[in-house]
């Protein structure tokens, strides 16, 4: 009997799920018709439901259930770029009341293996509007799929307002695809504390080469125990940094790798082993252990991309503590400077999205066009790349945290002087080869020898 | 003559009739398999035979791609890895597993469903999770080196995921945590076919516990044995999540596996699809050639 009534129960669940499957057209399609009811209504209230207005009546339905008034965009810190786009909705809002922006969380990992998933089965349609994209991987994804991403050119943003070289990551064979967002630009965060036990200043740290850096990391790891500066092993962050501030990279002008016989980058890998044998560099296995030696005051200090202010700032505790200031140069390499660049994105407008002008005028008018959108996101430590935001008062405001210091002004005067660097449509497969080698010559093989087997990697991926 | 054919025309009827049944219940599942896994795998074969970055593919020289791995150092690397965990961890794993079987098929043990439960749960924690805690355990200032020197062993932490040998080491742990318990549930059930008179005569005719191990739970067990090293074959084969998330390959493609080089090929660096298909062939090739060997040497029923 029990059987019976199980098999019942089973044949009824059956059913029902079947007849559910194959009920979706129908409702769809009842969908679809209240869909286009309440947005021709939509259509007629907005002034601005421009592009849905226009065309024949059954595109033009479903490009308004698609678009309408909304842009859907990816990108991935809720504190950080997650809240920017939000706060740049709110800007446009003011103008446009019946615009919103929908955030999907996304991190960066999965924002490039489902851009790669989409644009290689051609289906572009799970793509939102707009992607936040790193900059580093900006090159590569545009050159592998200029189809997937909208020429930004003549959209009417005034791209000559952001920083040169930051622009250059989004721009592929003279056209722009990219609205610049956030500043990259490397501090050298130091605990002005831990120096003062070592009877140094912030002052100290300021305008010197990395051989003066070894010497007083020496100095303070001796008086107080402490390492200068940790890192991640296996990343290559620190060695990328080093090699744009002399305007270096890892690829020649063709685009071919240039890692045997590069001045720079062996002198980059002999400073960091130097650093590393010293004890004065510290390496931690993930991002949570590097962000810890901080908090937990195992490190004097760091050098990071500037949006690393974020992180520090967590350990509140650490308040007034800290200041900044611009990182070492190399020695002996020419072009050396103080400045250089880590991390940094930009704004996207994907091939999906189906009303290209409003994305348009929404970043024009907000990310690249509003200095009241900057100064809003500033506390959350998101530095313009936009150039007249620098001049605003905000921006000279001091951060007690940094002991007071005009921190925002000083880092974008450093985002001026930091050179251009050539990423390369191969970055990813040359920084992980130049880890590999880093890892190695850490372990004592020969610099030359190393550099010359990453080379051989990088050419033989990049087939 | 109509009326001799007749009754042999129902018969066949009824005989077709059963074989209609029957394929009517095979279909659904033939025709989702065929198109969920023998098209792709077909595809993916094809796509393998082709050269080029991202959407830019291209039929050239058809082997080029199987060519190409073999001179990728990088490739090499991850393949000397994912035999080096296969030799070392599968081994180990498995006979882990038979030791705890059979010492949880004691009658008179106390609380076996606890025990067994205990050494079950690992495998109740997703893949991505546990690598991660034992990245943390594993830290320079994670839990293992705090123990190691407050015991006065380590004077300062070692990073032990910074040194090939030992982030080895410590993804072969992570493994035998991870899936001993998993194929100790097989054994487990194995042994429940064995019938306790078995060692009830043994115990008689003073079998030492040594001898009944060898001599009559090992031997009866055969067939699941090989099921579990064909399974931990295959599956250490496809290792991923732990190289990813636990020593994301380093330091300097130490741990890397070949899945994950893979992956890396397809969405980390510059879309390679052709070359990352073809390397995935070779996984298949070797999971096949593995398992033959396998069933060729375990298998001696005929």
């Amino acid at each position: 009997m029990k059987r019976k009534i199980l098999s019942a129960l089973l044949c009824v669940a059956m059913t029902a799920t079947m007849l559910a499957g194959c009920g979706n057209k129908a409702d769809d399609s009842t969908n679809d018709a209240n869909q286009e009811t309440t947005d021709d209504a939509a259509g007629d209230d907005a002034t601005a439901g421009d592009d849905a207005a226009e065309g024949d009546d059954a595109a033009a339905g479903d490009d308004a259930a698609a678009g309408g008034d909304k842009l859907t965009v990816w990108c991935w810190d809720p504190a950080f770029n997650i809240f920017s786009m939000e706060e740049a909705g709110k800007v446009y809002q003011a103008d446009h009341p019946d615009f919103n922006v929908e955030v999907t969380e996304t991190p960066w990992e999965d924002v490039q293996t489902k851009l790669t998933t989409a644009a290689t089965s051609g289906d572009l349609s799970t793509l939102p509007d707009i992607i936040l994209m790193q900059d580093n991987a900006f090159q590569k994804n545009v050159i592998s799929y200029p189809d997937a991403f909208i020429d930004l050119t003549d959209s009417g943003i005034d791209f000559a307002q952001f920083g040169e070289a930051k622009t250059a990551y989004s721009v592929v064979e003279g056209k722009n695809y990219g609205v610049p967002f956030d500043n990259g630009a490397v501090i050298a965060a130091y605990r002005t504390d831990i120096l003062e036990q070592a009877g140094m200043k912030i002052e100290d740290f300021t305008d010197i080469t990395w051989d003066e850096y070894l010497e007083k990391g020496k100095t303070v790891l001796e008086k107080t125990g402490k390492p200068l500066l940790s890192c991640q092993a296996g990343e290559s962050d620190v060695i990328m940094m080093m090699m744009q501030s002399c305007g270096a990279s890892l690829f020649d002008d063709e685009g071919n790798p240039a890692l045997v016989g590069n001045a720079a980058l062996k002198k980059v890998m002999e400073t960091y082993a130097a650093l590393k044998e010293a004890g004065v560099l510290v390496e931690v296995n993930d991002w949570d252990q590097y962000i810890s030696t901080m908090t937990t005051e195992t490190v004097a200090g760091t050098i990071n991309g500037c949006w690393i202010m974020a992180s520090i700032k967590t350990a509140e505790d650490q308040s007034g503590k800290w200041a900044i200031t611009n990182m070492p140069s190399l020695v002996g390499v020419d072009n050396a400077t103080n400045y250089s660049n880590n991390g940094g994105s930009s704004w996207a407008i994907t091939a999906n999205c189906q009303n290209v002008e409003l994305a348009k005028d929404f970043l024009k008018s907000t990310f690249a066009g509003s200095v009241e959108l900057y100064e809003n996101i500033i506390s959350c430590g998101a530095l313009a790349t936009y150039l007249p935001a620098g001049d605003s008062d905000v921006y000279a405001k001091g951060d007690d945290f940094f002991g007071g210091d005009a921190v925002s002004a000083k880092i974008v005067e450093f985002a001026g002087k930091t050179p251009s660097n050539n990423t390369g449509v191969f970055y990813y497969e040359a920084r992980d080869a130049v880890a590999s080698a880093m890892q190695n010559i850490v372990g004592g093989a020969s610099v030359d020898d190393e550099l010359q087997l990453a080379q051989e990697t990088i050419e033989s991926q990049m087939q | 003559m109509s009326q001799v054919k007749e009754p042999k025309k129902r018969k066949m009827s009824l005989e077709r009739r059963h074989n209609l049944t029957g394929w009517a219940f095979l279909t659904p599942a033939t025709l989702m398999i065929a198109v969920m896994s023998f098209w792709p795998m077909i595809q993916a074969f094809i796509l393998s035979l082709q050269t080029g970055k991202a959407n830019n593919l291209k039929f050239g020289d058809p082997l080029a791609n199987y060519v190409r791995m073999f001179r990728d150092n990088v490739f090499m690397a991850s393949l000397g890895n994912t035999f080096l965990y296969l030799i070392i961890q599968v081994p180990i794993m498995l006979i882990l597993a038979l030791i705890l079987a059979s010492m949880l098929n004691n009658k008179d043990l106390r609380c076996k469903g606890l025990f067994r439960t205990a050494i079950f749960l690992p495998c109740a924690t997703s893949l991505v999770s546990y690598a991660i805690i034992f990245r943390s355990l594993f830290g320079v200032d994670g839990f293992i080196n705090t123990v190691l020197i407050n015991l006065g062993i380590l004077n300062t932490g070692y990073n032990f995921l910074g040194h090939a040998t030992s982030a080895k080491i410590v993804i072969i742990i992570a493994l035998v945590w991870r899936w001993t318990g998993y194929n100790m549930v097989f054994y487990l059930s194995g042994l429940q076919n064995i019938e306790y008179s078995v060692y009830e005569a043994a115990k008689i005719d003073g079998a030492s516990p040594m001898q009944t191990f060898f001599k009559i739970t090992v031997p009866l067990l055969k067939p699941t044995i090989l099921l579990t090293a064909i399974m931990s074959t295959n599956g250490t084969l496809q290792l991923f999540d732990e190289s990813l998330n636990l020593t994301k390959g380093g330091p300097a493609n130490a741990t890397i596996t070949m899945s994950h080089y893979i992956y890396n090929m397809s969405f980390k660096y510059v879309p390679t699809f052709g070359y990352a298909a073809a390397m995935s062939f070779l996984i298949f090739i070797l999971v096949a050639i593995l398992a033959f060997v396998q069933m060729k040497v375990g298998d001696k029923r005929d």
